[in-house]
């Protein structure tokens, strides 16, 4: 009996260690997010309405990484744009003030919380397949998916928060 | 009482400000004269011994189902933005059905039929304020094709480019022409609407840029070296004067001026004036009226004013 209480003891202490250190990799990943640690390029012409881009991202955790990928995706689309080449056209950020993300702070916090709105413009392209990890050092893995953002979706919901200013505003 | 009355007085200026907007420029994509020469849209006809070359569009739109899939998706992407263009197309055929219901028309009671100078017929064209000038061509190596996009934005009065997005997309063996030109519309649109954005936004901080030219009439007796006002100062001066204190930060130059001519260009205009206490919005014509009434009541010049969309404005000198 004794022996069980100590078993069941101990993999709880384990359970509840690993939700903390994957819960510090995932702050660690929003601030690497928030100091533009993360690097997004084009993967081709997506589909009307929508941006299909590689995003990478930095983590100890190569789980963590892949799942910040998504926020970094959306992150980027609206504050940081990416560059074409290969016959890819480089995109403007939606956000054309350069301190968006400071006069917005309040909602773009919430916008990107764990489980935030942002989840709604993005999805996984191959849920998993052409994922690549490279491990960067000794404790540190890069994270490459390729996703899709609702470009349109997320532009309009902008533009109704007041965040961005549409096309035809003021006329 | 009072408060009831200083309450509906506050929610009409309210009203008034909220309703006050911009005039909204007009915009239309048009196949440009490169794309309609090699696609071989030109009708040729002998111009005093020297042949023209004009695009032929109507045929262009009859015979080229590739530029009505480009078009249809570009006035889609647009229309999303809120920016919903005029359709060339459908342009052309109203002009020609308003031609031919005015060639019908004519007075019940005496037969007369509806007046049209000579101008009200070289206007009556497929315009729009915004000119968006569509080019694309195939490049084919070997067994790849690839498809290089061009769209200008052109604006129709000061004769500028204020937007654009082009480029070459990727080359592929296998995908058809109208995959490739979608994928061109999908790739570019954006920035187009980003640099379209630029324009307005340099719009709503310095005002509308317009032009604006003053003519004599050769039957006037006086021009614009002739001296008028108070202290005596030559027309063209005065006039320069007056558009120094009207401009959005006197912000106008002075392109051409003879003694029978001058031609303004760069001439920022405010986007909207007050009228009975409230903010409306300003077009050429409006601001072009209050320098010819200047001429009319306060140098006695008898004036005409004639304008072209919302950019535009001519004021002849010496008569209606």
């Amino acid at each position: 009996m004794t022996k069980t209480v100590k078993f069941a003891f101990a993999a709880g202490l384990l359970m509840m260690m690993s939700t903390m250190l994957n819960a510090q990799a995932g702050r660690k990943a929003d601030k690497d997010t928030e100091e533009w640690r993360y690097e997004i390029e084009c993967a081709g012409t997506g589909a009307e309405g929508t941006y299909l881009i590689k995003v990478w991202s930095f983590s100890k955790k190569p789980q963590v990484a892949m799942e910040q990928c998504k926020k970094n995706a959306v992150h980027g689309v609206v504050f940081k744009g990416f560059g074409g080449g290969q016959g890819c056209t480089s995109q403007k950020p939606l956000a054309r003030s350069t301190n968006a993300d400071e006069q917005f702070e309040r909602y773009f916090e919430n916008f990107f919380a764990d489980g935030g709105s942002y989840m709604k413009y993005v999805s996984l392209t191959s849920q998993g397949t052409g994922t690549e990890k490279v491990k960067v050092s000794k404790k540190e893995y890069k994270v490459g998916v390729v996703v899709t953002v609702q470009k349109d979706l997320l532009r309009r919901d902008l533009e109704n928060a007041g965040i961005i200013k549409g096309l035809s505003s003021g006329f | 009482m009072k408060k009831i009355l200083s309450a509906l007085f506050l929610l009409a200026l309210g009203t008034g400000i909220a309703f006050s907007q911009a005039k909204k420029p007009t915009l239309m994509v048009v196949p440009s004269d490169a794309w309609c020469n090699t696609n071989g849209y030109m009708m040729e006809f002998d111009n005093q011994g020297t042949t023209v070359k004009i695009p032929n569009y109507k045929k262009a739109f009859q015979e080229n189902p590739d530029l009505l899939l480009v078009i249809s998706k570009i006035n889609g992407i647009m229309a999303e933005r809120g920016f919903p263009l005029k359709n060339m197309e459908s342009a052309i055929k109203s002009l020609e059905q308003t031609a031919a219901e005015d060639a019908m028309m004519t007075s019940k009671e005496t037969g007369a039929e509806a007046a049209e100078s000579p101008v009200d017929k070289l206007k009556a064209i497929a315009k729009a304020d915004i000119i968006m000038q569509l080019t694309w061509t195939v490049n084919v190596t070997g067994p790849k094709k690839s498809v290089t996009f061009n769209l200008q934005g052109l604006d129709a009065y000061t004769d500028k480019q204020i937007a654009s997005a082009s480029g070459t997309g990727a080359p592929s063996f296998s995908s058809e022409l109208p995959v490739l030109l979608e994928e061109a519309v999908l790739s570019h649109m954006d920035n187009f609407s980003n640099s379209l954005q630029n324009h307005f936004d340099d719009m709503f901080a310095n005002g509308r840029e317009v032009i604006i030219r003053i003519k004599v009439w050769d039957d006037w007796g006086e021009d614009l070296e002739s001296t008028f006002g108070p202290d005596d100062e030559e027309l063209g001066v005065l006039i320069e004067d007056w558009l120094a204190d009207n401009t959005v930060n006197g912000r106008f130059s002075t392109t051409d001026a003879t003694a029978t001519m001058m031609l303004f260009e760069q001439v920022r205009i405010p986007l909207y004036y007050e009228r009975n206490g409230s903010q409306r919005a300003m077009d050429t014509r409006r601001y072009v009226k209050d320098l010819s009434d200047y001429l009319a009541n306060q140098l006695s010049i008898p004036n005409k004013l004639t304008t072209q969309g919302l950019g535009r404005a001519t004021i002849y000198l010496g008569g209606k």
